[in-house]
This record gives C-alpha cells, structure tokens and sequence, in this order.
C-alpha cells in the first residue's frame, strides 16, 4: 500500500483517538466502488486540534463521517480509550456517541425549523438525561452564553438567526453532552469572512473552556493553519504529509503540499508560485492510479512513483512525516 | 485619462418585497477604462452580484432601477429592444458561479456554443463547430474536438467553468462580467481558471469585472478593487493603495479578520462584532457604524459622502482608518471603552 504505513502514530498515553489503515468504500453501479478512504493511520492526543486539508474528493469529510460512524467502514480500526468505534455496535456504540459530537458545514440546514433552540440545544440532554446529569436549565443558559447568544432568545426558531449565529448554535447543541471530541466539518465555509473569525475565536475559546480535542477539516489551507496543532494533507483517499501546523507550512515536502501552498491566491512565501501549476484533473476514485496516487499530476514524477506506493516516513527527528518517493529539498533552520 | 469602457453613476436598485422595499444598491457610482480589471469584494448582501446583474440587465421585472449606465458611449438602459439582444452576451458578457446551473444540462457543451455564434454571428453550422473547437482550446480544454460533443456531466467542475468562459468569450466582448467565477472549485482549479481569465484578457484587450468575496484574489488579479458594504461603494483604490493603506474601516476590518498564512498557528482573530446591515428601511446613516470601531456621534448623523482623491482613493467615511482623523477617533472610543454605538472594544467581550 502506498501513502500508508504507520510511522506517524504516536506512542503517547496521551493520544485520545487512533486511526488504524482506514478504508471506506461506496458502491457505486453495478460492481464499481469509490475508493474514498484507501488506508490512512494517523492519531489524535488529548486537547489537539488536527487539522485535515485536501481538495473535494480527498476523503476529508469521509474520515471525519467514519469516526462517528456515520458511514460503513470497509476496515481498519478506531481506536477511543479502548473500545474499537469501527466495530462497536448497538448499545455500546450509543453508549459512547456522546463523547463524539459533530458541527457541520451548512449551520441552517442542520438545524431543525420547526424547533426552538433551546429545545435544538437540549435535546441530547433530554435523551441522556439518566446518565448524564438531570436536565438543567443553567447548563442550556450557560453554553448559550458561552457561544454568545443571548439565553432570552432560546424561544426563537433558527430562522430568526443569521447563518453565523445558527453556526454558534449549533456548536451549544454539541457541547450539550460534554464531549471529549468534536468533529468541525467545513465548519466556516459557509459564512461570510466578517463572521467567520467570530466562529473561529469561538471554537478556540471552547476548546480551552472545555478542554476539547479537535478535529478540523477544511479546504482553506489559512483556516486550518490557524487552528490547527498538527495538520494532514489528504489526496484522494491518502495522507500526503503530517506534521506540526507551523512546521509544514514552513518546510512543506511533499509535491502537493507545496501545490496547495502555490495555488492560494496569496501564496505562502515557503514555496514558489510556479509549483502550484499542476496538470490535468483529479483523477477517478473509482480508478485510482497505481503506485503514488499524485504520480498523474506531480512534477517529479518517476517510473519508481508509477508501481510503488510510497510509505510514511518522518522527516528528520521532528513531528513531521511524508509518502513521497522524491521529497522536495528544503533548508532546515532558518524560519 | 484613457478611454472610458462604462460608467455606472448614482445606481440605486430596490427590490419591493411583502417585508418592505429591500434597497440593494444605494447609489453607486464607478467607472472603469479600457482594459482595466475591476475587483468588487463584498460578503453576501453587499449588492455586489445585483450590480453585476444590474449591468447586465438580468434583474426580475419587479425590480426598481434609477441611474446611468454608459458603455462606450451608449446609455445602456436606453437602448432600442431591437438591438437589446445582440448587445448583452455580444459586447458584454457574464460567467456565473456555479458551472452546473449556468449549463444546460441536456444540451451538448458545443452546442451551447455554437448557439451564441450562429445567433448572434449569423454563422453557419461549420463555421461556428470550428469556432468552437478554436475557443475550447483558447480556454485549455485537452481533446477539444472530443470535448465537444460532451454534455456538461461528463466535465468535471473546472472544465465546466471553461467551456462557460468559452460561451462568454464567443462573440468577442469588450467586457467581461465574472461573479464569484471560482468559488465552487478547489484552490488549484482556481488558479488555473484565475490564470486563463487573467490571461485572456491582456490578449484580447478585453475588461472585466471580477466580483468575489474572497479579497485574496482581488489582490492578486486587479489593477483596482472598489469595496462594497450594504448596497454602497465605501471605498475604491488601485490594489496595492487598498491593501497597504485602506481608509475604510470596514476595508480595515475584513483585512484583520482573515486569517494569514504567514502568521503562526493559534493566532487570535479580530472578528468584526455584529452583523451585515439591515437592507430593508436602513437608518440614515452610516452603515457600518454599529459594528465601526471608529464610530462617532456624526456617523449616526448622516451617510458619509464618497471623498479622497476622486479617481484615485474614494472613500465614505468621516473617520478614516490609518489618518489623524480616524486615530483619534479610535483612540477615544479605546479609552472610554466602547464606542457611540455601544460596541465593546476593550478586550474579548464575546459576541452578538
């Protein structure tokens, strides 16, 4: 396998959520499948934000979907304080899905019209009101506050909030059950630049208040910089390159990291625009190349990148790790 | 001054709704030369994409229009209907956001081509395919000749939104109209789409208007980016004026609230507190102002004018970030710790 390998897993006491060679598949037709996750490892430590970037079609949304189970995992293991979330099933699998919450890309639409917010913010508490601490008037007026919307609102209906505002809503709904993770997908994608550092301040502000882990996915490479704690570059299906937030933005190694990093409109100064000139289109995931799975699109391309998959390796003896056969050279120290 | 291609002068466009008259664009004035690339940035009900639509005379009938557009010469809100349909999608032309919806999906890519040119150009079925076959390769589609008979599902996002540029640039335009040309792609199909529409223009001599939310772009690709706020202009420089030494408040804002890939992980953000203004029965007053930093009593007073060096740095502001003015404006409105609106600007004082 390629772009695979496990040399980025940690061994820490303190990594919360491992990630052992994910595969998701979809069925698509008759007999083809979407190769949409294609064996990726990498893991998360208490209190971190990983950052995951890559184009649509990159599997971003369906990694983050799986850890949740929101879709069927073909294999590979999850690893959360012990219990396996790829295989857990029925009761054991409901017992834990608190600790998990989700915020999603379009903040009206996952929110319900017909319900006030108050009862949108509560309804997990009404749900696990046995185990997890009677409900509480206090607990809703105080995460409402905390994502700053005012408690004498709860009687409103989500039509009556601005895009930015559902978004902050509907981050209370996941805090309801004090998660230990919450999963952010595209969570300010939707929301207009004015609003969405007010978002982002937030989800930064909880993480710290409530001590949260973090998974952020996006396909702004600005965005997720300034989350983020550790980010990983994702293309088609496979992890390019893992590393520390400022250390891979500064020292970008792998071809389309450095693409990525090129093709912003205002470029990072690490890399030189000409390399974000990559040829031709995404490739099939229902046919993905053979060997390294960038090798129709990368400039150093080789026979070596056309059979063989890459592996993970780490470069140097700091957090950060790439699956390239031809790592592009950059001077170390200087930042 | 060089040529002149169109003026926009005092562009008003109300939208009458069961809620209340909307006022979308609220006198808007703005030219633009020959050649030029004009960037509009706004977030979403800035009336950016209304004045597009505006020029382009695709708003619903129900719309209220007051004001001169001119191109070339010619008052575009007077022109004879019989020359109305060889005059949009011939001398000015838009492409859309979203590639999908602006395709017909039924009909083959060539067709929706060749369409234009037979129409428009009166030419012949073999003339207008070669046509064709000639502007999907102008525009970097690989295997024009086979592309061509594809219909838009079998292109992928960024393919689409070329063959929509090959549409818009069929009968020659002198200006080119693009609406958020690449918000529905990924980064590096936005830089390639970017490249061709900067590209083509300088080859043809053509001028645009790029309008984006995304102020990254407008840097990178005009020679000018005028801001828009609440249906108003609030601030029109050449790029690099705008960026290093904006005047605007709101221009101020947004250009601290972006994150930047040069500053380190975790950097804290400067959101702009509040929300976008109320376009039904807006106040007589500044728009901005009960988010503005800057705020003084005289900005509740009445809506600042257009000032600055009039065809070099407009504004609309009484207090201007980065002057004497503004400073002290800022400076008091620091030291009482809150400005005339009330907006808290001591510290993080949460949000709403």
């Amino acid at each position: 396998m390629a772009g695979t390998g496990h040399a980025p897993l940690r061994d820490d006491p303190n990594v919360l959520l491992t990630i052992r060679d994910l595969e998701v598949e979809f069925p698509v037709g008759r007999k083809d499948v979407v190769h949409a996750v294609s064996g990726i490892s990498f893991d998360v430590a208490e209190g971190e934000t990983l950052g995951i970037v890559g184009e649509s079609g990159c599997g971003k949304s369906t990694v983050a979907k799986s850890i949740i189970r929101l879709n069927d995992i073909k294999a590979g293991t999850i690893d959360y304080q012990g219990n396996d979330l790829a295989t857990l099933e029925g009761e054991q699998l409901r017992q834990i899905r608190p600790d998990l919450q989700m915020i999603f890309q379009d903040p009206i639409s996952s929110l319900n019209p017909r319900r006030k917010i108050r009862d949108v913010i509560s309804e997990g508490i009404a749900v696990w009101g046995n185990t997890q601490g009677a409900w509480s008037q206090e607990r809703i007026e105080e995460l409402m506050v905390a994502v700053g919307i005012d408690p004498k609102f709860g009687e409103r209906r989500p039509h009556q909030f601005s895009g930015g505002q559902c978004q902050r809503i509907g981050i209370a709904r996941a805090l309801a059950l004090d998660p230990k993770v919450l999963i952010c997908d595209e969570p300010v994608s939707a929301l207009d630049v004015s609003v969405q550092a007010q978002v982002l301040n937030i989800l930064e502000d909880m993480k710290n208040r409530y001590g949260l882990t973090l998974l952020f996915i996006s396909h702004d490479l600005s965005v997720v910089k300034n989350v983020s704690d550790r980010i990983i570059v994702m293309y088609l299906g496979k992890v390019c390159e893992i590393g520390n937030a400022d250390e891979l933005y500064e020292r970008p190694r792998h071809p389309y990291t450095r693409a990525l990093l090129a093709s912003i409109p205002e470029p990072a100064p690490t890399v030189d625009v000409s390399e974000g000139d990559i040829d031709g289109e995404l490739p099939s995931p229902i046919h993905p190349p053979a060997g390294c799975r960038f090798n129709t699109r990368c400039q150093h391309v080789t026979d070596i990148c056309l059979t063989e998959e890459p592996v993970m390796q780490q470069v140097g003896d700091s957090d950060h790790f790439l699956a390239c056969h031809h790592p592009v050279e950059v001077s170390v120290g200087v930042s | 001054m060089a040529d002149l291609q169109l003026t926009v002068e005092d562009l008003y466009v109300r939208f009458p709704t069961s809620r209340g008259v909307v006022e979308a664009v609220n006198g808007v004035d703005f030219s633009l030369e020959k050649g030029e690339m004009l960037g509009i940035v706004g977030e979403s009900g800035s009336g950016k994409s209304v004045t597009a639509k505006t020029l382009m005379n695709l708003l619903p009938r129900t719309a209220e229009v007051d004001g001169t557009i001119t191109f070339e010469g010619e008052d575009v809100r007077a022109i004879a209907a019989e020359k109305r349909k060889h005059f949009w999608g011939v001398k000015m032309t838009m492409v859309f956001q979203d590639p999908m919806t602006s395709l017909n999906p039924v009909k083959r890519c060539g067709e929706q081509i060749t369409e234009t040119l037979r129409y428009h150009m009166g030419d012949d079925k073999a003339t207008a395919r070669k046509k064709a076959i000639d502007l999907l390769e102008q525009v970097g589609i690989p295997e024009p000749a086979k592309r061509i008979d594809q219909y838009p599902h079998e292109l992928s996002g960024g393919l689409r939104q070329r063959v929509v540029i090959a549409m818009a640039l069929a009968c020659e335009p002198s200006l080119l109209i693009a609406d958020e040309p690449t918000t529905a792609v990924d980064v590096t199909v936005q830089k390639r789409l970017l490249d061709l529409l900067d590209g083509l223009r300088r080859e043809r001599g053509m001028s645009m208007i790029l309008i984006t939310h995304d102020l990254g772009v407008a840097r990178g690709r005009c020679d000018d980016v005028a801001v828009m706020y609440g249906g108003r202009l609030v601030e029109r420089a050449p790029t690099e004026t705008l960026f290093d030494d904006s005047r605007h408040p709101y221009t101020d804002a947004l250009l601290r609230t972006i994150p930047r890939i040069d500053q380190p992980s975790h950097t804290r953000l400067e959101p702009i507190e509040g929300r976008p203004p109320e376009l039904i029965n807006p106040p007589e007053q500044c728009a901005f102002a009960p988010r503005c930093r800057y705020a003084q009593p005289d900005c509740l007073e009445a809506i600042p004018p257009v000032g600055g060096v009039m065809g070099k740095h407009e504004f609309a502001c009484f207090h201007p970030a980065n002057t004497d003015r503004g400073r002290e404006a800022l400076a008091a409105n620091v030291a009482a710790g809150e400005t005339v609106t009330g907006l808290q600007i001591q510290g993080y004082a949460g949000v709403n």
